[in-house]
């Protein structure tokens, strides 16, 4: 399986755009993206620790205790409203950057 | 809660939430391997890189840091001791330095409100006086918006009962007290409502320290009647102890300035318009700046100019100062104040260049140690934060002892000079903070470059070494030249002639203006006084003289423009007998006559700069100025009222029946004139009972006028000595560590059959040229300061040829024994041994 760099950047927008449905777990996070990227993108924990702290210092996470599926205590990171907003806005910037790229991919 | 108080509360609960990460990476980790996925990270150090999100990793660097200087540190002591005491030396010179101007100009007094409190003086372009015309204090107090308050005070000396000494007494307003907010320790204090009346009962307030020594501290003494000057006031109470009053005079009594003309027959201080007695102090009212309430009494003195034209001076205006501490700082005071900070900052520099070249030698011993980090990966600015971290620790400790060593020093200092009873030796916050940040300075200073070198593997370049010999040297030789300039100075005043003579004679002030006399009535009552005077036996003459010589009193100067320089012209009225008594000769011409007027003798000093060698008598005193005044004569220099001021000259004339209200007597006697004090006096009285001269013996005044000097001088050399003692150690330290760095090196050249002489300048050389910069550099220095200096170098001009050969002749011989000393341990080196070690 061949694992495949994330653009930079693009991690904590991921991340966000995972926790919109529901709080999950620092594994629980690596696994989803792995698999709704059908298995193209590696969360890798060097990257993703570290950029879950920079969104718990910037307020867009909170982490709170709850039980894992395999009954261990662990932290649960659930969106904030300033989580919310900041998805909104990194969503909106990574669609018109994409777009304009495709456009001269396309046209060029 | 914003992303500020997010990272402080991470900060707080760091532990906890360290913990946190670690059990969800822990978890993770058990997750992946569940699922047959291994990571082989080191998970410290992702566990590291994930916190430094947070921004507080520093905090965890420097706390190793810290744990890892202290071991150091600890392990060598000798280097450690060495350090701090070289530190504690540099640093307390400066904390004692900045606690004495903390005192002086910065620590508030002890009174209500000492912010909004300013020191009003009255000011013109051409004239300066600390003093206001009393009726003037009243129409600002009546007229200024900007102020809420004005208080006044007028020094006097008054005689209680038969008591010998007169008494400091300060005149003041009756809100004296209620602003500064002071109470009683007994009775009551001066109360606007009771006692600033005119026709109010007249009532005295004792200072503290007064009531013990005066009246043992008897309660029963308020309520009391004394006799002030003969007349009956009633004591109403004591001020509380250690009342620091507006400014460091610590006053014997208290009175209301309106009662003033009470005790001093005839005194027309609350009525004269023109001329200023009292103090003006005030209060800004809340939100004016010093800016606003000067633009308004500037406004207001115009206004009063209108009403009284001859009174105010041409653009007078009234200066404000804050006055919330003990001195009013003016900006002169300001100029010696930085001149003694940059003295103080010299030996720092002496110790920081010092401390340096031990850190530099350290780190060429460290060079293994240093090795090993680098190889198992640190780098470059780990290593440079590590070295920097361990001079930060030590110059703290250095600065720490340094505030030990100058309170002891304050101490000392308080146990010298009785200073008031409401100050203490005790480091204020202001102090700490001071010794907090020269300690950042001093490590920047001495442990930055080296920290520099060492962390980029440089520290075996003699270049840095040099450098630092030379700043020592340089530093040294600045504080040692000023020294020598300074002793120099106070040598010449104690020891040579200063034109005059003063060993035999008394001077007395009847003080005839304070008590209402006229010209005619004061001229009647100076001749009585001279002719009685001159009656007593064992009195050789008695001379006028209308400025008080080296007693209390003024002193005034005109500053004229003498051929593109401007030169302060000290003037005197004198009579005949003036040159004779005060043994000033005359030179050139004549004296001048009884009643002549348009004459006027000039000092020799003063005749060279105006008429440059040709004979000025006959001439004109302004060439082409204003009046009338013909040089009758040409005196020697005798410079009594500017002991200090090298450049002073003196021009005399004679005193006119209009001088007569402020003259003052000299007497000159055969023997020593101590005991004709009691005689003088009761002759001066008898003729006028309402009189309280004063009197004062010349070498007194001269004693104290040299005092000051003489105690500068030593502080100077004692200064310059610390800083000689700490750079030659400093030299013997580098010279002893560049043999054992070149043992085998000078092995070799002793087995090859070099004389002594060879090895010794073959080590040595190094540190020839430094040597030899640092004393170009400090001499050069040593000119710039002593162009501030040359004011108070009396009869030494800047450019002192003794002054500056002494100073760097010492300092070379320094030099020499201290590089001479461990180099001599070279020629010990046995070279069979030295080369076998390697």
């Amino acid at each position: 399986m061949p694992k495949n760099e994330m653009p930079s950047g693009a991690l904590v927008m991921l991340i966000l755009r995972v926790l919109r449905s529901g709080s999950l777990h620092g594994y629980a996070i690596a696994q989803r993206i792995h698999l709704l990227s059908s298995e193209v993108l590696a969360v890798e924990e060097g990257s993703l620790y570290p950029a879950l702290q920079k969104m718990l210092l910037k307020g867009w996470v909170t982490a709170e205790w709850g039980i894992s599926e395999t009954n261990r205590k662990v932290r649960f990171y659930r969106l904030t409203a300033a989580g919310r907003r900041q998805l909104e806005t990194e969503v909106e910037s990574y669609e018109r950057v994409t777009e304009a790229i495709q456009t001269i991919l396309r046209t060029a | 809660m914003g992303e500020f108080f997010r990272r402080l509360y991470y900060l707080i609960n760091r532990r906890r939430f360290d913990r946190e990460l670690e059990s969800d990476m822990e978890f993770h980790r058990e997750m992946a391997a569940r699922e047959g996925r291994r990571n082989f990270g080191n998970t410290l150090r992702l566990r590291e890189q994930s916190r430094e999100a947070w921004g507080w990793t520093w905090i965890d660097h420097l706390l190793q840091d810290l744990r890892y200087a202290r071991r150091i540190l600890w392990r060598s002591p000798g280097f450690t001791l060495t350090a701090v005491l070289v530190l504690a030396v540099g640093i307390g010179v400066n904390i004692t330095a900045f606690s004495i101007f903390n005192l002086m100009a910065l620590k508030p007094l002890p009174v209500r409100d000492p912010d909004t409190l300013v020191r009003l003086q009255r000011r013109s372009p051409e004239i300066t006086t600390s003093v206001v015309p009393y009726p003037s204090v009243l129409f600002y107090r009546e007229h200024a918006k900007t102020l809420s308050t004005v208080i006044a005070m007028m020094g006097a000396r008054l005689n209680l009962e038969d008591d010998a000494q007169p008494l400091k007494t300060n005149f003041v307003t009756a809100n004296f007290f209620s602003e500064l907010g002071v109470s009683a320790a007994r009775g009551r204090l001066l109360d606007p409502a009771r006692d600033e009346a005119f026709d109010a009962p007249q009532v005295v307030v004792m200072g503290y320290e007064f009531w013990q020594r005066r009246f043992d501290a008897d309660p029963s003494v308020v309520g009391r009647v004394v006799r002030l000057n003969r007349k009956a006031v009633t004591v109403i109470g004591v001020a509380p102890e250690g009342f620091s009053s507006l400014n460091d005079e610590r006053a014997d009594l208290w009175l209301p300035v309106t009662q003033q003309p009470y005790f001093v027959d005839g005194s027309t201080v609350l009525t004269n318009i023109k001329d200023g007695s009292v103090s003006m102090w005030a209060r800004l009212a809340p939100g004016v700046t010093a800016k606003m309430a000067e633009k308004e009494l500037l406004a207001l003195t115009n206004e009063r100019r209108k009403q009284f034209p001859k009174d105010i001076w041409d653009k007078e205006y009234i200066r404000s100062d804050p006055a919330g501490h003990m001195q009013v700082i003016q900006p002169e005071a300001y100029q010696a104040a930085a001149m003694v900070g940059a003295l103080t900052l010299l030996i720092l520099a002496v110790s920081c260049a010092n401390l340096g070249g031990l850190m530099i030698a350290r780190g060429v011993a460290r060079e293994h140690e240093i090795g090993i980090r680098i190889a198992i990966g640190a780098g470059r600015k780990r290593i440079f934060r590590q070295l920097f971290t361990e001079s930060l620790l030590l110059a703290l400790l250095g600065s720490f002892c340094g505030l030990l060593l100058s309170y002891v020093a304050m101490r000392v200092i308080f146990a010298l000079t009785d200073p008031p009873k409401w100050m203490n030796a005790t480091p204020d916050w202001r102090v700490m903070l001071f010794a907090m940040s020269l300690a950042f300075v001093a490590a920047l200073f001495f442990g930055f470059a080296p920290a520099l070198q060492i962390a980029r593997q440089r520290q075996r370049k003699t270049i840095a070494r040099q450098i630092l010999v030379g700043a020592q040297i340089a530093a040294s030789c600045v504080l040692l030249i000023v020294s020598g300039l300074l002793v120099h100075a106070v040598l010449h005043m104690l020891y040579t002639d200063p034109g005059f003579g003063y060993e035999q004679v008394l001077a007395v002030d009847p003080q005839l203006d304070q008590h209402g006399y006229t010209a005619t009535t004061a001229r009647v009552y100076i001749d009585e006084l001279k002719s009685g005077l001159q009656a007593l036996p064992g009195v050789t003459s008695v001379a006028m003289s209308r400025i008080p010589l080296l007693g209390e009193g003024y002193t005034s100067y005109m500053t004229v423009g003498v051929r593109g320089h401007s030169i302060n012209i000290y003037p005197n009225w004198v009579d005949s007998s003036f040159f004779k008594t005060m043994g000033i000769p005359l030179l050139h011409g004549r004296n001048i006559l009884p009643g002549e007027t348009n004459a006027v003798i000039v000092s020799e000093s003063l005749a060279r700069k105006q008429w440059l060698g040709e004979d000025p008598v006959g001439k004109p005193l302004w060439p082409d100025g204003p009046g009338k005044d013909i040089i009758v004569g040409v005196a020697g220099n005798a410079r009594v009222k500017a002991l200090n001021d090298g450049e002073a000259v003196e021009a005399y004339w004679p005193a006119q029946q209009s001088d007569m209200p402020g003259m003052t007597l000299l007497i000159k006697t055969e023997g020593t004139p101590d005991d004709f004090v009691p005689r003088v006096k009761a002759i001066a009285k008898n003729m006028d009972p309402k009189l309280f001269p004063s009197l004062w013996l010349l070498k007194s005044g001269f004693r104290t006028n040299t005092l000051a000097l003489e105690r500068l001088a030593m502080i100077v050399s004692m200064l310059g000595l610390v800083a000689m003692l700490i750079a030659g150690v400093g030299i013997v330290g580098l010279v002893a560590y560049t043999v054992s760095q070149r043992r085998k090196e000078i092995a070799i050249r002793i087995a090859l059959g070099a004389r002594p002489l060879h090895v010794l300048s073959v080590i040595l050389q190094q540190f020839l040229a430094p040597v030899s910069l640092g004393l170009l550099a400090g001499a050069a220095l040593a000119t710039g300061i002593s162009q501030f200096l040359h004011k108070i170098l009396y009869g030494v001009g800047h450019l002192d040829p003794a002054g500056y050969a002494g100073g760097i002749a010492v300092l070379i011989a320094i030099a020499a024994l201290a590089m001479l000393l461990p180099a001599r341990r070279a020629l010990l080196v046995d070279p069979a041994r030295a080369l076998h070690e390697e």
